[in-house]
């Protein structure tokens, strides 16, 4: 039999059970559209944490204190007994393949001016800050370019700290209150939002000294380097490690992480999450396979005559089986165009309703949506379609 | 026509129909099965967070320094006024809602027993935190009663650190190196776990307070934690807390959290993971009941003749209404049994694998998805027995 | 007991209006036999279907024991079919997963009739048709008169007033024949009023009233 015929024979009998067709294909195309789903939700997020991380620039290398990775988070309890010091990051600032080198402070302490007060987040870093971690200045200017060792009653706010506490008017030239000292605004920054649940919109920025005096520090808590060039950066790092590793008298004990290593765990932690919601969501295939596999039982127990016939008028088992293969073939496969299209346009529907849902379809889950249907169609037709090929011509036609 | 008689009728008819009856129910039962073990890894996961918290103590206040409003719980960084010993000390003297408390300083620093060394986290506390934490002791004792001021040279070892340090060895009563201090060993704690936030207790030694914070040169305690008399005195000593902080600082600059809010958000956020599990793998049980539709529209066909006769023997349309749905629900309803047999099993193998782990589903889980199983079936029956009942008997009884 | 009025069915087919009855008139006397003959497509079945409840008349009245059915629900018309009047099929229509005792049980289970009672009572009809001993024997286990005697005695299980039989030994040999049509007058006898439709001079022989009906009108003979 030609391909054709048989895709034509196979066409008839599906419409001829017009509503059956639909509904066993409607249980597959549930099951994609589930996956399309959720494999476009798992995608979204990742891109949206790549761009979250590289708004920073892929070719910023944070150095912390402390080589202790149980913590997860380096540094959390304010470093070691080996500090990284104003002097260790001064140390690295004319290294080859290093465009700027910021030393960080960072703590918490209660911003005032006016009888209005919050406390947020503040960080002690110098005048390169801004354009290390690319965050603009919106109104007047960063902090002025001057020695990491000397203090300065200069701050800079984050746009939210600003509006809650100056309430719309102009903040520059004022005074505020950080940790009971005083402070000159010079500039507003540009909101940034929310990066890994810090506000960064609700902080300030004062010279680094000033802030080890305020928290009454004397190291650092972070290193920033930023490289040249993203192809510099696994010498900026070696360069990094072999000059602090001198200055700590041979001790390897501070941890720099790269923002592609980040990048790095955090699309493999996406992809385990999205792989495992994605086969939790494909249960819903493996039952829609079943639907097809019960339908197509009935179907050939139904038409018992007529494959007798079919028999008669000289088709192999072999084209028997194919005939049964194929349908549930295109059953399952047109339920998962259908599946992919609903996917796709609830998706739609949804970054309609929620702008800010991360929702991103790739090529290569859709096409392997719809492959993995036809794929559940051939699978769940097998055991009809032997079935189908084994009966008896003779017995079969009797059926009637 | 009575409840009991409907039932046999549909299971009656349901029993002629062997492989067909088997696969519907097979259908519902892997949706079922999907539903009740993600809940049950869920409510596991839930359960195994609440026993980390429980195991911490009960009635636990946990005081940090410094206090940020926009991000909430855990402030980390450097303060403007530090979390001192004396303040310890006067929650101690003061607070009689108060039982016991214990101070923690924290430094992290490379442990040294002959050749062999470790970095570990070194926390600094006194004799009451093995009461506070519940810790127990595996060999000897835990740090001696003392002044929280002064320093001293006991360590106590966690069990992973006491295995690598000393292998086979008894630790009891050798010394340990930390840079140029010198510790006696007086205890090797009870195997603990890894505790929340990946907090390995096992690989960690406790020191004397004033010890760590002179080793380090810390003014400010990391945590004081302070275990209250009873759990209905919880909020009045966390009110006390703050109040009397705040007079010493002359300003509100802690952070106070009690076990209840952490342990309530956690709870509040596995849940809805659970939820949001068990809703996608209930999107199987939509398609298995898109299957079941699809079956019983089939038997309704078949079995046009048995309506027929069913109305010419006095049935109502509501009797053959109802026949149908008995048939769909009985269908569903031995599917969601079945699914919470494989459900129950999965989980118990799992709970066999990982004797730790406390997976069983929530009683809501296994009720609601029983519960929901009928109702599948009394939601995709509702089409199909519809149109049972709009056969026209005539027409019905005509056909052979 | 049951008066037809100018009685009118018409079937829509694809465009085509086709009368199955043309203005039937008729008149049935509790404890009649009568006997619907006439050639195929003549309006048999559906004057049959009509009598029973099954199908309503497109225009005309019907009285069935005084009461016009055409202003009964369809609630009241399942109920009249429950309790009032029996069918009997030439297939027989028996549920092939029931046995002959769980068959004469259907109507009674529609009627809610408890399940002690409605045992010894299926006993009971199945021992009147003289198959008490076949009462646990599924249909395929069963001759084809046997069968037909089963589908007899569910018909009359509920005490009906009229029984309707549609070629009730259409299918049935000359011995099965003679014994089913045996029973059901036997029946008639005790006060049953029987119509039946058959193709089967001989059986048609056997009533008292005559009627045939041809291209939806009818005439009635003489016995």
């Amino acid at each position: 039999m030609r391909f054709l015929d048989l895709a034509r024979f196979v066409a008839g009998a599906l419409t001829g059970h017009r509503l059956r067709s639909a509904l066993s294909a409607l249980g597959v195309a549930i099951g994609v559209a589930a996956v399309v789903l959720l494999t476009s939700l798992g995608e979204g997020t990742r891109q949206y944490i790549v761009s979250q991380f590289s708004q920073f620039g892929t070719s910023l290398i944070g150095i912390s204190p402390g080589k202790v990775k149980t913590f997860g988070v380096p540094g959390v309890f304010g470093g070691t007994t080996h500090q990284l010091t104003l002097y260790d990051a001064d140390s690295l600032e004319h290294l080859p393949g290093i465009q700027k080198v910021v030393p960080v402070v960072f703590g918490q302490a209660r911003v005032e001016a006016g009888g209005l007060g919050r406390d947020v987040y503040i960080y002690g870093v110098t005048h390169d800050a801004s354009a290390a971690w690319k965050f603009p200045v919106a109104e007047g200017s960063f902090l002025p370019e001057m020695d990491p060792d000397r203090r300065a009653s200069l701050c800079v706010l984050g746009p939210k700290l600003a509006r809650e506490i100056f309430q719309g008017t102009s903040p520059l030239g004022k005074r505020v209150r950080i940790g009971g000292a005083g402070f000159l605004v010079v500039g507003v920054m540009e909101p940034k939002g929310q990066f890994v649940g810090f506000d960064l919109d609700d902080s300030a920025y004062i010279p680094v000294a000033s802030a080890m005096d305020l928290f009454n520090l004397t190291e650092l808590n972070e290193i920033d380097v930023l490289a040249a060039s993203t192809g510099a950066i696994p010498g900026v790092v070696e360069e990094v490690r072999s000059v602090l590793t001198a200055r700590h008298r041979g001790n390897d004990d501070f941890t720099i992480t790269t923002q592609t290593e980040m990048l790095d765990v955090f699309g493999r932690v996406m992809d385990i999450i999205t792989a495992a919601v994605s086969a939790i969501a494909g249960i819903s295939l493996l039952v829609g396979a079943i639907g097809i596999l019960t339908i197509m039982w009935i179907s050939v127990n139904e038409r018992t005559a007529e494959i007798g016939l079919l028999r008669a008028l000289g088709l192999t088992r072999q084209g028997v089986e194919r005939l049964f293969l194929l349908e549930s073939a295109l059953l399952a496969g047109a339920g998962g165009l259908l599946g992919l299209l609903c996917g796709l346009g609830l998706g739609a529907i949804l970054t309609a309703a929620l702008p800010g849902l991360p929702f991103k379809t790739s090529a290569g889950a859709a096409v392997a949506a719809v492959a993995m249907s036809l794929l559940v169609g051939l699978a769940s037709g097998w055991f009809p379609a032997r079935r189908a090929s084994g009966l008896d011509p003779v017995e079969a036609l009797r059926a009637e | 026509m009575r409840a009991p008689d409907l039932l046999r009728f549909a299971a009656g008819a349901l029993s002629g129909h062997r492989l067909r009856t088997l696969l519907s129910v097979a259908g519902v039962g892997v949706g079922v099965a999907a539903v009740v073990s993600l809940t049950a890894l869920g409510e596991g996961a839930r359960q195994y967070v609440v026993n980390e918290f429980t195991s911490l103590g009960s009635n636990l206040l946990i005081v940090m320094p410094g206090r940020v409003e926009t991000t909430g719980s855990i402030p980390f960084g450097g303060v403007t006024h530090d979390l001192t010993l004396e303040d310890f000390q006067a929650l101690v003297g003061r607070i009689y809602l108060i039982r016991s408390a214990a101070p923690l300083a924290v430094g992290s620093e490379t442990l040294r027993h002959g050749d062999l060394g470790r970095t570990i986290p070194i926390l600094g506390t006194t004799a009451s935190y093995a009461e506070v934490r519940h810790l127990e002791m595996a060999s000897g004792s835990f740090l001696p009663r003392r002044d929280p001021e002064e320093a001293g040279n006991e360590i106590v070892l966690g069990t992973k650190v006491a295995r690598e340090l000393f292998g086979g060895e008894n630790p009891l009563g050798k010394l340990v190196r930390m840079g140029v201090w010198r510790f006696r060993v007086v205890g090797v704690a009870a195997p603990k776990g890894r505790s929340l936030l990946g907090f390995d207790m096992d690989d960690a030694a406790f020191v004397p307070v004033r010890t760590v914070m002179q080793a380090f040169d810390r003014r400010t305690l990391f945590r004081i934690l302070l275990e209250v008399r009873s759990r209905g005195e919880m909020e009045q000593a966390k009110r006390e807390v703050v109040r009397l902080l705040a007079e010493r600082h002359h300003t509100q600059d802690v952070t106070v959290i009690t076990q209840d809010a952490v342990l309530s958000a956690f709870s509040a956020i596995l849940n809805a993971l659970t939820l949001a599990l068990a809703g996608i793998a209930a999107i199987s049980l939509a398609v298995a009941g898109v299957g079941i539709m699809n079956v019983m529209l089939v038997s309704v066909s078949e079995r046009r003749a048995e309506v027929g006769l069913l109305k010419a023997l006095g049935a109502t349309d509501g009797q053959v209404l109802a026949a149908f749905l008995a048939e769909a629900s009985l269908l569903t309803g031995a599917g969601g049994l079945a699914g919470l047999g494989a459900g129950l099993a999965a989980v118990k193998i799992l709970t066999a694998v990982y004797p730790a782990f406390p997976a069983s589903p929530p009683a809501w889980a296994v009720g609601a998805s029983l519960a929901v199983s009928v109702l599948v079936g009394l939601t995709f029956g509702l089409w199909p027995a519809y149109r049972a009942t709009r056969l026209d008997p005539v027409n019905a009884l005509m056909r052979r | 007991m049951i008066l037809l009025e100018e009685v009118w069915r018409t079937f829509q087919v694809g465009e085509a209006e086709v009368g199955a009855l043309k203005g039937i008139s008729l008149a049935i006397r509790r404890g009649d036999h009568v006997a619907l003959v006439g050639p195929s497509g003549s309006g048999k079945s559906t004057l049959l279907h009509i009598l029973g409840c099954l199908d309503r008349p497109t225009r005309g009245r019907y009285l069935f024991e005084e009461r016009d059915t055409g202003s009964l629900s369809e609630l009241e018309r399942s109920a009249l079919r429950q309790s009032r009047i029996g069918f009997v099929f030439q297939f027989f229509h028996l549920l092939s997963r029931l046995t002959a005792a769980g068959n004469v049980e259907l109507p009674m289970m529609f009627a809610g009739v408890a399940p002690e009672e409605r045992r010894t009572r299926a006993q009971e009809a199945l021992r009147s048709v003289g198959l008490a001993h076949r009462a646990k024997h599924r249909p395929d286990q069963l001759s084809g008169g046997e069968r037909q005697r089963v589908a007899i005695a569910r018909a009359v299980v509920m005490g009906p007033s009229l029984l309707l039989a549609d070629e009730p030994t259409g299918n049935l040999d000359r011995a099965s024949s003679r014994e089913v049509m045996e029973l059901l007058e036997r029946m008639n006898a005790d006060g049953l009023t029987l119509v039946v439709v058959t193709h089967d001079p001989d059986i048609a022989r056997r009533a008292r009233r005559v009627i045939r009906l041809s291209d939806g009108t009818m005439e009635e003979e003489a016995p």
